[in-house]
């Protein structure tokens, strides 16, 4: 055969391997606290969490940050090891130990070789229980996060993110800042807050230690009771286990644009979308496929259409930051300043499109395939998997959640994923919002009349000129 | 603790395609990953950018596979794919559940042997105005962004192939004809000039057979030419400092130095060096400089890990607000010279190698990862089994070694000191083509 021969026919698949999730086992123990451990064979690095359901979202307003502050304060130093000495003895184990708060949650985590893990989750309680927030050290870790804010206005696509989140919310709900505060809370933060948030974080009816990786002839219930059994014994009385939302109001009645002026931007970072949807949404699937096929997929609609068609932009985006409230839904994209009134509305009729007329057959089934086929990839490794089963934890989800993804997904329907568009997707009631160069952009959007214009003028660190905002017609 | 052994295949092609297979059933998962020696350092003076060009024209179609359809199939067969360009070389990758490898072998040998049937004017122009918005968001709009290319500058003399950075010359695109592109291609994208290493849940015979039928046939290119000389001095011979005003928010020293190129014995001692000197809070400059004497934001110090003549050694240091940017450069530069003074302590060698341990172990647990690193070291290095002795060589490493060489390279002569310091106000900013 000549190579053309042997080209011109594409191969077809093989037989598939089998797959399932890996299986895990919960003990509860006598605390409340669940321990969550799953089995890797042949995976040597174990990986360790320790998840409390309680994270940004369900600290007070005026203290906006304090729990991201303290995750970040926790590695500062213990009762048993001040200063860098915790970070220094898990070093000497080659464990990396962390701390994180997100929205939903707390972690601390290691990542470690199974002959030391009883070694590595001493240390990790040590973090947990034992942290001891150094004056000294919250107040730098405080300046820290405030010259991170400073860096986030001037980079173009972090402002848009934030003035993206404050476009879409209320401001009295929680996520209409960012998670780690903003300039008006982070500077209230003191040890004291720091350690409030600490105490409410040891309820153990909220928290769950999840272990993954090759744990033959680890017994991790009877080492997680030794090590995390006095986490919660100084709480009193018993603490509400179960998963609350928190308050997320739209701002968003009619379509608005807010463009924050960057003279001589070279490209505009655009966001577009409104509140979206919670965790425990009842057609998530529809959902995961619907969103892959508008901006999900390399071959997106939206990247199909602002990237190979038109060279708008190296990339476009769409989805649902899903959390245990309703996180927002966005269209993300940076295009060239020309472009950005096109862009915008060609981002707007693909979402009409996605809720007008029913997704084909091909399409369908591409993003079904690679949901379902992506799976495995995705939980190659310890780590992966431990960071599921905390997402199932965080949400209170079914246990069987992950092994009946797959059929799930398969079961998706085009008429599924059109419903799923028009119910959770609302192009006609937008927030698009915009950092980029108004001289040159703000005549096309007047023109092209997406929305009420407001340009904002704001100081940028590192430039000079005095912020203001004015409102065109 | 060790890391467990990677066992490989290591073979050509009578067309002189290199192929190695890994074969590793935990996970029913295969990673194809193919090196092309091509990078930025191939290319002439007026055609920059052009091998990153063909990142993107390599996702354009071929003659069995039409324009976006490679992301399609590999997406649709539930798997993942990309390509990065660097001063080096090229790579593209496909990780896919195992019933897939064909399908990602078939696609890499359609565009390794047609891909110039589908090239036209129209793809060319679509991608040349991609890459200029890949410029826009990743150097241009960001702040600092123009770094990297500052240093390569600085650190590799004009002419060097090192020199310029692999995005390119936006005028340079913009001239390209169809023609050039073909030529490019013509020229390096050939399997005597590739490397195809296959990792994970595979029958290596079976593989092997697939990797025969499509790719056997593709003609070899016996004329690639031979990249000139790259030596270079091993040191720059004295201090080059440049000072940006730009519209960042906070000052930000850059440090580079020219350093011994990738696979040299004392490249593993500066990366053992870097560990202890900026790697994570437990290190000598996050200790001093962030946490003590709290006059930085934040602190990094790494290799770029380049293999022509030299290589370059980096760090930063973003300086607090209200701290004179002078100390901080000081305080780094104390820190860097301690190194080629003092002998680094046995416990800080000791966490360094405990941590190292497990960064590789962490690595050589993906199908993707293993399969990228046996392909670079077998295109950089000729030699795919570094994958199983490279740790023994972090390892090996003594604080004599990071002593001396940091007491060679990490000195002032040596050395680039690029600040960027926040305009109050800017006039005349570049506008948007």
């Amino acid at each position: 055969m000549t190579l053309e021969e042997i080209l011109a026919v594409r191969p077809s698949p093989g037989l598939p391997r089998g797959y399932r999730f890996p299986p895990f086992e919960r003990t509860i123990l006598p605390s409340g606290m669940q321990v969550l451990t799953v089995h890797v064979p042949g995976r040597p690095l174990v990986s360790a969490n320790l998840i409390v359901r309680q994270g940004a979202s369900d600290e007070p307003a005026q203290f906006g940050g304090a729990t991201v502050l303290a995750a970040r304060a926790m590695t500062e130093g213990t009762q048993r090891y001040p200063g860098l000495e915790l970070i220094e003895a898990s070093e000497r184990l080659g464990a990396t130990l962390h701390a994180e708060a997100s929205w939903d949650a707390f972690a601390g985590s290691v990542d470690v070789v199974a002959p030391r893990l009883r070694a590595a989750l001493e240390l990790l309680a040590e973090l947990v229980l034992r942290p001891t927030f150094p004056e000294a050290d919250v107040a730098r870790l405080r300046d820290e996060r405030l010259n991170d804010l400073m860096q986030a206005r001037a980079e173009p696509r972090r402002r848009v993110e934030q003035a993206f989140a404050s476009a879409l919310y209320t401001s009295d709900s929680p996520y209409s800042r960012p998670a780690a505060g903003n300039e008006e809370t982070v500077p209230r933060l003191e040890r004291s807050q720091l350690a409030d948030i600490h105490g409410s974080l040891l309820a153990p009816r909220r928290a769950a230690l999840i272990v993954g990786g090759d744990l033959s002839g680890l017994d991790i219930p009877r080492m997680a009771a030794e090590v995390f059994g006095s986490l919660g014994a100084a709480a009193d009385g018993p603490v509400d286990g179960a998963v609350h939302a928190p308050r997320a109001q739209s701002a968003v009645d009619r379509t608005t644009v807010r463009l924050y002026d960057r003279p001589g931007s070279v490209q505009s970072e655009v966001r577009i979308g409104h509140p979206g949807l919670a965790r425990n949404v009842p057609d998530f699937h529809a959902v995961q496929v619907m969103t892959s096929i508008l901006g999900g997929l390399f071959n997106s609609r939206l990247q199909m259409n602002l990237r190979e068609e038109k060279g708008y932009t190296y990339g476009v985006h769409a989805g649902f930051d899903m959390r245990r409230g309703p996180g927002p839904f966005a269209v993300r994209t940076a295009v060239q300043t020309a472009a950005t009134a096109p862009a915008i509305a060609e981002s707007l009729a693909e979402l009409r499109r996605m809720r007008d007329t029913r997704v084909t057959d091909t399409e369908l089934a591409i993003a079904r395939d690679y949901l379902v086929g992506v799976f495995p990839l995705r939980f190659e490794t310890p780590g992966a998997v431990v960071a599921a089963l905390g997402g199932l934890f965080v949400h209170d989800l079914p246990d069987d959640e992950l092994a009946r993804y797959r059929p799930l997904v398969e079961a998706v329907t085009a008429e599924d994923v059109q419903a799923a568009a028009q119910q959770h997707i609302d192009p006609d009631r937008v927030a698009i919002v915009i950092v980029g160069d108004a001289a040159a952009i703000a005549a096309d959007l007047e023109a092209a009349g997406f929305g009420e214009l407001e340009i904002v003028r704001e100081e940028i660190p590192g430039d000079g000129d005095v912020g203001e905002s004015e409102e065109a017609e | 603790m060790t890391a467990p052994t990677v066992e490989f295949t290591d073979e050509r092609l009578p067309n002189g395609l290199r192929l190695i297979i890994d074969e590793d059933h935990l996970a029913p998962v295969v990673a194809v990953c193919i090196w092309y020696n091509v990078g930025s350092k191939h290319e002439v003076e007026g055609k920059t950018g052009f091998a990153h060009l063909f990142e993107h024209v390599m996702f354009q179609g071929s003659r069995h596979v039409a324009k976006t359809e490679h992301m399609a199939l590999v997406q649709a067969a539930g798997g993942t794919m990309n390509g990065t360009t660097w001063l080096d070389r090229t790579n593209y990758y496909e990780t896919v559940p195992s019933h897939q490898l064909e399908l990602a072998l078939w696609l890499e040998a359609d565009r390794m042997a047609t891909l110039l049937d589908a090239l036209n004017q129209a793809n060319l122009d679509n991608q040349r105005d991609v890459v200029k918005n890949e410029k826009r968001s990743s150097y241009d709009n960001r702040p600092y962004g123009q770094w990297l290319h500052k240093l390569q500058e600085h650190v590799f003399p004009a002419g060097h192939p090192y020199h310029h950075p692999t995005i390119g010359s936006m005028e340079d695109l913009d001239a390209a004809s169809l023609e050039d592109v073909a030529a490019f291609f013509r020229t390096y994208y050939a399997p005597n000039n590739a490397v195809l290493a296959i990792a994970g849940d595979v029958d290596p015979a079976q593989a092997r057979g697939w990797v025969e039928r499509y790719f056997g046939a593709i003609p070899a290119n016996p004329a690639i030419p031979p990249l000139g000389d790259m030596s270079l001095p091993a040191t720059i011979g004295a201090e080059i400092r440049e000072v940006v005003e730009d519209r960042v928010p906070l000052a930000r020293h850059y440090f580079a130095f020219r350093a011994p190129h990738f696979g040299d014995r004392r490249s593993d001692a500066l990366e053992v060096g870097a560990q202890i000197l900026a790697g994570g809070k437990g290190s000598r400059l996050y200790r001093r400089l962030v946490r003590e004497d709290r006059i930085a934001q934040d602190v990094a110090f790494f290799s770029l890990g380049l293999i022509g003549g030299a290589s370059m050694a980096a760090g930063q240091a973003t300086v607090r607000p209200g701290v004179d940017p002078d100390i901080v450069e000081r305080a780094f530069e104390e820190e860097l010279a301690r190194l080629g003074k003092e002998l680094v302590t046995d416990d800080e060698l000791a966490r360094a190698r405990a941590l190292i341990e497990t960064f590789e172990l962490e690595a050589l647990q993906r199908v993707d990862e293993r399969a990228d690193r046996l392909a670079m070291y077998a295109t950089l290095l000729d030699d795919p089994d570094m994958i199983n002795r490279q740790l023994d060589r972090y390892l090996a490493v003594t604080a004599a070694d990071i002593r001396a060489v940091s007491a060679e390279f990490l000195i002032p002569e040596n050395r680039v000191v690029l600040t960027y310091l926040p305009a109050a106000e800017i006039a005349g900013q570049e506008t948007a083509a």
